[in-house]
């Protein structure tokens, strides 16, 4: 197992590194016989204070503890420290620059960035992806369930419209958060009468005023050139008009009163109904309740006719009474009980 | 997208200079308007968020919306627009004058709320009134639709019904509507012509594709022949990133092809579905998305009949701070 002993007294101290350097040996063991531990003496990056220390390979190996490792807290061993590095031989590598800590710097905050941008990218890229579910809702071709999120604008709104911004060249305008480029208009008046002049001389057309159908004659007084042809399949289009054109022309300037037509209507019923009235057998129509009964006794009589049975014998000749009355008001010979019985 | 001004705005609070007429030859047929070569051109772009637009011209103004070809926006147009202007203001009366296909009560959120129609009202069973339909967000947009699905009006018969509806609005007791938005149908069959029939100015939508071009070239031709003289056009879809890469016209090449002025450019966005969708119209939205921003930008130069004298090319990267990095 290979590692690197690293030890790390605090965030400000030094980082120390002892390494036991025998000359056939670079290996030191510490004890334990699954963990060994590989020091490596290429620590170049080392960006503190880094002692390396080689430790002088016994050949004995029984004396394997870590005792050899000693940890200098700088200041208080230093003296200590110098006299064990003179005495011993040992690899002294110190690298301690300001730089270093800008590197680390950058390091991160490049990190950082690249983060934060992956992220914007993302987050950007997602309600555009194609053909998602989200892109067609906000395209419009699914119905999505904000349908009717959009209130009417107020009144003020287009006198003060901020969606729209034109920049101080004139040259781009900002409309919805999108830059579009502005090209001037070149038409001039002069070019539009040549195009004038072209379509007058390629089209020469007349309103059709008459419209005739397949097989109609040709009126004398009309021009050929305003008659348009129906084909008589057209699925709309019918020549035969129905309407009375100065009826139609007075009801589209009607502006109070009951429509024309429906006038008419309710003219030719009241009508009806004089003549109906003047007529001899309608000629003493009266409404009274007993009328009203009379007709309802063959409905109701149909729907129970025991119970209209027991009704008229336990009423008995009182009810006949009123019957006759009411049939003598009528004036008619129907009788109610003929009427029950067909 | 962004609003520039003219000289003729007199509220405006920076010099103007027109761009130099005698840049880029007309029929040149470069590959693409390289904006690099119009560097030397002075871009004048103000923002326009600093004060309300004035209506110029008569009221009503009956705008009709068109593009000849399907797809490209004008139902979206007409719906964020309409708003807009109501949104800054003023009256508006949104007529959907597709007969067969309508959408425009989709785009508002207003489906269920349409009980009559053009229909209704010309056979009288109901008024005028009681076929516009008020929006609850701001109560001076009002819609007003042709027919309703798989119904039939006489061919003939749509051009005057709309005329006179116009006359009608004129002379309502609330007033006289500011402006009066008339989304066209696709082609030019008799939808087209009953849409235009009433309108005296009309905004062309477009994509930049070369079909759109076509059909939008023959439709701003049969607007002309029909005397309707105040045209602008709005380029809608537009990608940055495929014009950069020379994928996709430019707003300018497109310009160069149709000879009309830039009422607004609006970007791809997928916002546009989402709204559509939900029935809320974009320029609602908050937060306010680009395309939102830009029709809010087009409904501001309808009103004063400006046009664009600076458009957006490409996108740039955004110059970051010292500390964006983390955020800032």
């Amino acid at each position: 197992m290979a590692s690197i002993l690293t030890l790390r007294l605090s965030p400000s101290s030094y980082q120390r590194l002892i390494q036991p350097n025998l000359t056939g040996l670079r290996r030191a063991e510490l004890g334990f016989d699954s963990c060994r531990l590989n020091l490596r003496n290429d620590q170049r990056k080392a960006k503190k204070f880094v002692i390396r220390l080689a430790l002088s390979g016994d050949s004995d190996k029984q004396d394997k503890s870590i005792q050899d490792i000693v940890f200098v807290n700088t200041r208080n061993t230093l003296v200590k420290f110098r006299e064990s590095v003179c005495s011993r031989p040992h690899i002294f590598v110190t690298k301690r620059t300001s730089t270093s800590y800008v590197a680390v710097g950058i390091c991160v905050v490049t990190m950082f960035l690249v983060i934060v941008m992956r992220v914007y990218k993302s987050r950007i890229s997602r309600p555009s992806r194609p053909g998602s579910v989200a892109d067609l809702v906000r395209r419009g071709q699914l119905r999505s369930d904000r349908r009717g999120i959009s209130s009417t604008l107020k009144y003020e709104d287009p006198f003060n419209n901020p969606m729209v911004k034109i920049s101080m060249t004139n040259s781009t305008v900002e409309m919805c958060g999108k830059v579009y480029r502005l090209a001037p208009v070149t038409l001039t008046r002069e070019q539009q009468n040549v195009h004038i002049k072209r379509r007058s001389r390629a089209y020469q057309w007349k309103r059709p005023t008459i419209f005739l159908k397949e097989g109609d004659a040709v009126p004398s007084d009309v021009d050929p050139d305003t008659i348009r042809w129906i084909p008589a399949n057209h699925p709309f289009a019918t020549t035969v008009s129905d309407i009375d054109e100065d009826m139609a022309q007075t009801n589209v300037y009607q502006k109070h009163g009951v429509p024309f037509r429906i006038k008419a209507e309710h003219e030719a019923l009241q009508k009806k109904l004089e003549s109906l009235q003047n007529d001899q057998k309608f000629s003493k129509l009266t409404i009274d309740a007993g009328n009203a009964k009379n007709f309802e006794r063959p409905f109701r009589t149909q729907l129970k006719p025991d119970d209209q049975v027991e009704e008229k014998l336990s009423n008995g000749p009182s009810r006949h009474t009123q019957s006759d009355c009411t049939r003598n008001s009528l004036g008619s010979n129907t009788n109610t009980d003929d009427i029950q019985h067909t | 997208m962004i609003s520039l001004l003219t000289h003729s705005n007199p509220l405006s609070y920076l010099p103007h200079s027109s761009p130099t007429p005698s840049i880029s030859p007309f029929f040149t047929h470069t590959k693409t308007l390289k904006p690099s070569k119009l560097k030397s051109l002075k871009i004048n772009s103000i923002l326009q968020y600093n004060r309300k637009p004035e209506l110029a011209g008569d009221t009503p103004r009956v705008v009709v919306i068109t593009s000849g070809k399907g797809g490209v926006g004008k139902t979206t147009t007409t719906a964020n627009i309409g708003l807009s202007l109501a949104r800054l203001g003023f009256s508006v009366v949104a007529i959907d004058a597709d007969v067969g296909l309508r959408n425009l009560d989709l785009l508002l959120g207003l489906e269920s709320r349409v009980n009559y129609t053009v229909v209704e009202v010309l056979n009288g069973d109901c008024r005028l009134d009681q076929a516009l339909v008020r929006d609850k967000r701001f109560s001076n947009f009002e819609l007003l639709c042709i027919s309703k699905p798989r119904s039939k009006l006489p061919m003939g018969f749509g051009g005057k019904a709309l005329v006179w509806l116009v006359d009608a609005l004129k002379d309502r007791e609330e007033g006289c509507p500011d402006f009066i938005l008339i989304d066209c149908p696709a082609g030019i069959d008799a939808g087209f012509i009953t849409a235009i029939t009433p309108a005296n100015e009309a905004v062309l939508v477009t994509t930049p594709d070369i079909t759109a071009l076509r059909d939008a070239d023959r439709v701003i031709g049969l607007l002309e022949c029909d005397g309707i003289r105040d045209i602008k056009m709005m380029v809608n879809r537009v990608r940055t990133d495929m014009i950069k890469g020379e994928d996709m016209m430019s707003v300018l090449d497109v310009q160069e092809m149709l000879g009309l002025a830039l009422l607004g450019v609006i970007p791809e966005d997928s916002e546009v579905i989402r709204s559509t969708n939900r029935g809320f119209p974009l320029v609602l939205n908050k937060p306010p998305t680009l395309a939102g921003l830009a029709f809010e930008q087009a409904a501001w130069r309808l009103v004063e009949q400006d046009s664009m004298k600076a458009v957006m090319v490409e996108e740039e990267p955004k110059k970051r701070g010292f500390f964006s990095f983390f955020g800032g």
